[in-house]
């Protein structure tokens, strides 16, 4: 016991005094704060600052929509209005916009030609000239500003009042106020998804760099005369992940004394807090859990291997486990307790992620909380065993990177 | 009571033997040189001396009791690979290996910082390990290996990537441990260095063992038959009767006698022609030419059914 306390000692202090671990603590929540919040932020504020023209013989109706488009809800466009005298007149200023968007100074983001219906009661038709013909958003302002315009003249049409039409087609406002922002609960949740994922794989490959480094140079021989390579890895795993939790710790801190403070309710607009500490205390078990898993994995690769380069050969054991975990978050958004999302939450692999994630978005039955942890637990056990068989044998290997008949036999090996 | 007793110890890895049926014992306070050419098996045994391996077959004692991992706080032992955290200070890193050992952080720093000082690297124990020369980590990897005071000290090639200023340092900490009663084993492949140290040798060749026994007992079995004489003036001495052959090298020469011929005889010949000599050697082979006479007689000596079965 008292071996592998002073293994893990000088591990957890060798590494929290160095640069990486204090710029990592900074700059990764800051990354992923802004990475999450930022994304969410631009795409909710921007408005289509596009300039576009518009062909059209219907004087009033394009009028209608350049006013739509320049002071609508989510677009201010600018909006040039042609109206074009005879069909000769219509190809000769499309001709022109052509060359204008061909043209690499021409500031047109592109144009609508509107083609009046032949007959009085059919729809006229939209053609839109783009300048790169993947803009696919000032084509969406575009046809919602057209389906507003239409709506609005075909209510007018049937004798309804201005002020009626404004009331009626005012944006629908949903009051969540009761259980907070949604939309910030959802983008917390993500924000520790995307956390938890970054201090696994992170810790993870620190595990398997620091056996690596020691087999590299040598220190492991002097320190198997004294101890037993079990202790070493037991300590090693031990070191590396109380630095992971104090990581972890000092964010969850600070997001619990930001998230009490008034900046998050400004950022954030609810009187409810962003983070809470259920979520916490969850992150943190979960953290402890899927390191375990994660890190004996990468015990067992830093122990086959001979280098980084060797290492970064195999780590897809550790990265394939991870990235199904973010193809299922798309299920469990959908539906936190469908069955699907449930099996998936309870596979040792998945539940650090997953759970905790279902966690963050909806009530999970204690019960099955509880059997991840039993199964988590089950899990560690078993990839202990393994892995320090393996690391047994393969930290005294040199060269030759074995093959999967020798790690088998390693396994056998007392 | 030996301290260190191997019996028939023999160790394969997949098809390349390692070590074939060796055996040998290590008296209390005695210096031990392992020798043998590179890949020979030093430093396998070795392992399996400190339980890092374990042998195929065979048993290996430490302190008069079966091999078991508490032995191994009264053992010090230094790898051929020499390895030290790089980034570590050295005197954190020298506490670190002390601990390890038994000792408290006191005690591990106080004991550090009097061999610091002993070795003469006090001006480097805040640097990282990193920082330092090859030579200079050689003797703080050194001092982790004698920081708990072990009764038994093995060193797997200590003078290895040493300049001889450095060797010789180590050789007479070497010696001055034994005088204190501590027992050493070390591996080497350059056995001129080790004839003068060594108590008792164990020569190993090609995974089996060649020779073994005190260092006294093994030159007195060979006839102290050689001269090494320098001269200036008359040679017609070198046909005198009592050599056998000579190689001359301009004033040196190195002489070997005939069988129970008397190397006086050859001197007072030589003075009597009038040849001044600077210098008149009489000697027994050398280690070298013992181990290189061993193992060439060897090739036949070492029977061939020992090495498929052994």
């Amino acid at each position: 016991m008292h071996n592998i306390w002073l293994i893990a000692k000088r591990e957890y202090l060798e590494r929290i005094r160095t640069k990486a671990f204090l710029i990592a603590t900074i700059l990764i929540p800051l990354f992923m704060g802004v990475f999450v919040f930022g994304s969410g932020y631009l795409a909710n504020r921007t408005k289509s600052s596009a300039h576009i023209a518009i062909v059209s013989t219907d004087a009033s109706f394009s009028a209608d929509l350049k006013q739509e488009l320049q002071s609508g809800k989510n677009s201010g466009m600018r909006v040039d209005l042609l109206a074009p005298t005879s069909a000769s007149d219509t190809d000769e200023i499309r001709a022109n916009l052509d060359r204008n968007l061909h043209d690499n100074s021409g500031d047109l983001t592109g144009y609508l030609v509107v083609t009046s219906p032949s007959q009085s009661n059919a729809r006229a038709l939209f053609t839109y000239v783009p300048r790169s013909a993947g803009d696919i958003s000032t084509e969406d302002t575009l046809s919602t500003a057209i389906q507003n315009v239409i709506t609005r003249e075909g209510l007018t049409h049937q004798g309804m009042g201005s002020t009626d039409i404004a009331a009626l087609m005012a944006p629908v406002k949903i009051d969540t106020s009761k259980t907070g922002d949604s939309r910030a609960a959802f983008g917390a949740a993500y924000l520790l998804f995307f956390l938890m994922y970054m201090v696994i794989m992170l810790y993870g490959m620190n595990t398997a760099r620091s056996i690596i480094e020691e087999k590299t140079s040598r220190v492991f021989e002097v320190m198997l005369s004294t101890i037993k390579p079990d202790e070493m890895l037991a300590g090693k795993i031990l070191g590396v992940g109380a630095v992971g939790i104090t990581q972890v710790g000092v964010w969850m801190l600070a997001a619990a004394i930001l998230g009490s403070t008034s900046l998050a309710t400004g950022l954030i607009g609810t009187g409810h807090s962003l983070i809470s500490f259920t979520q916490i205390f969850f992150f943190v078990v979960y953290f402890i859990f899927g390191f375990l898993v994660y890190s004996s994995i990468a015990a067992a690769l830093g122990a086959m291997t001979n280098s980084e380069q060797e290492l970064q050969q195999l780590n897809m054991f550790l990265v394939i486990p991870l990235a199904f975990c973010f193809l299922m978050i798309f299920v469990i958004v959908h539906a936190p307790n469908s069955t699907l999302a449930q099996i998936v939450s309870l596979i040792p692999f998945c539940s650090p992620l997953l759970m905790n994630f279902r966690i963050s978005l909806t009530t999970v039955p204690p019960w099955q909380i509880g059997l991840s942890f039993v199964l988590m637990s089950l899990t560690i056990l078993a990839i202990l065993w393994v892995a320090s068989r393996i690391y047994r044998v393969g930290i005294l290997m040199y060269g030759k990177k074995p093959n999967l008949p020798e790690i088998l036999r390693w396994l056998k090996y007392s | 009571m030996p301290i260190v007793e191997l019996q028939h110890v023999r160790k394969a890895y997949d098809t390349k033997i390692a070590v074939a049926d060796l055996s040998f014992t290590i008296e209390p306070g005695s210096m031990f040189g392992l020798l043998g050419p590179n890949g020979s098996g030093k430093t396998s045994s070795i392992r399996m001396m400190i339980g890092i391996t374990v042998p195929d077959s065979g048993t290996v004692s430490l302190f008069n009791k079966p091999f078991s991992r508490d032995l191994l706080k009264r053992v010090g032992y230094l790898p051929e690979e020499r390895g030290l955290y790089k980034k570590m200070k050295v005197m954190d890193q020298l506490i670190f290996l002390g601990q390890l050992r038994g000792l408290d952080a006191t005690t591990a720093s106080k004991r550090a910082h009097d061999w610091c000082d002993r070795l003469g690297i006090t001006s480097s124990i805040d640097k990282k390990t990193e920082e330092l020369s090859k030579g200079m980590q050689q003797k703080i990897q050194f001092i982790s290996t004698l920081l708990h005071e072990p009764e038994l000290i093995i060193m797997d090639e200590p003078f290895s990537g040493l300049d001889p200023v450095n060797a010789v340092l180590l050789m007479d900490t070497l010696i001055d441990l034994r005088k204190q009663g501590r027992t050493i084993l070390f591996s080497t492949h350059r056995m001129d260095q080790v004839e003068k140290i060594c108590d008792n040798i164990c020569l190993i060749h090609n995974s089996h063992l060649v020779l073994s026994g005190s260092m006294r007992e093994i030159k007195s079995r060979y006839p102290v038959n050689r001269v090494l004489l320098n001269f200036t003036g008359d040679d017609s001495f070198l046909n005198h009767p009592t050599i056998h052959s000579a190689k001359n090298y301009g004033g040196h020469v190195e002489i070997l006698l005939n069988d129970g011929a008397d190397a006086q005889a050859l001197l007072a010949d030589a003075v009597r022609t009038g040849t001044r000599i600077t210098r008149f050697e009489v000697m027994e082979p050398t280690l070298e030419e013992i181990f290189i006479e061993k193992v060439t007689e060897g090739s036949t000596g070492i029977p061939a059914g020992e090495k498929v079965n052994a």
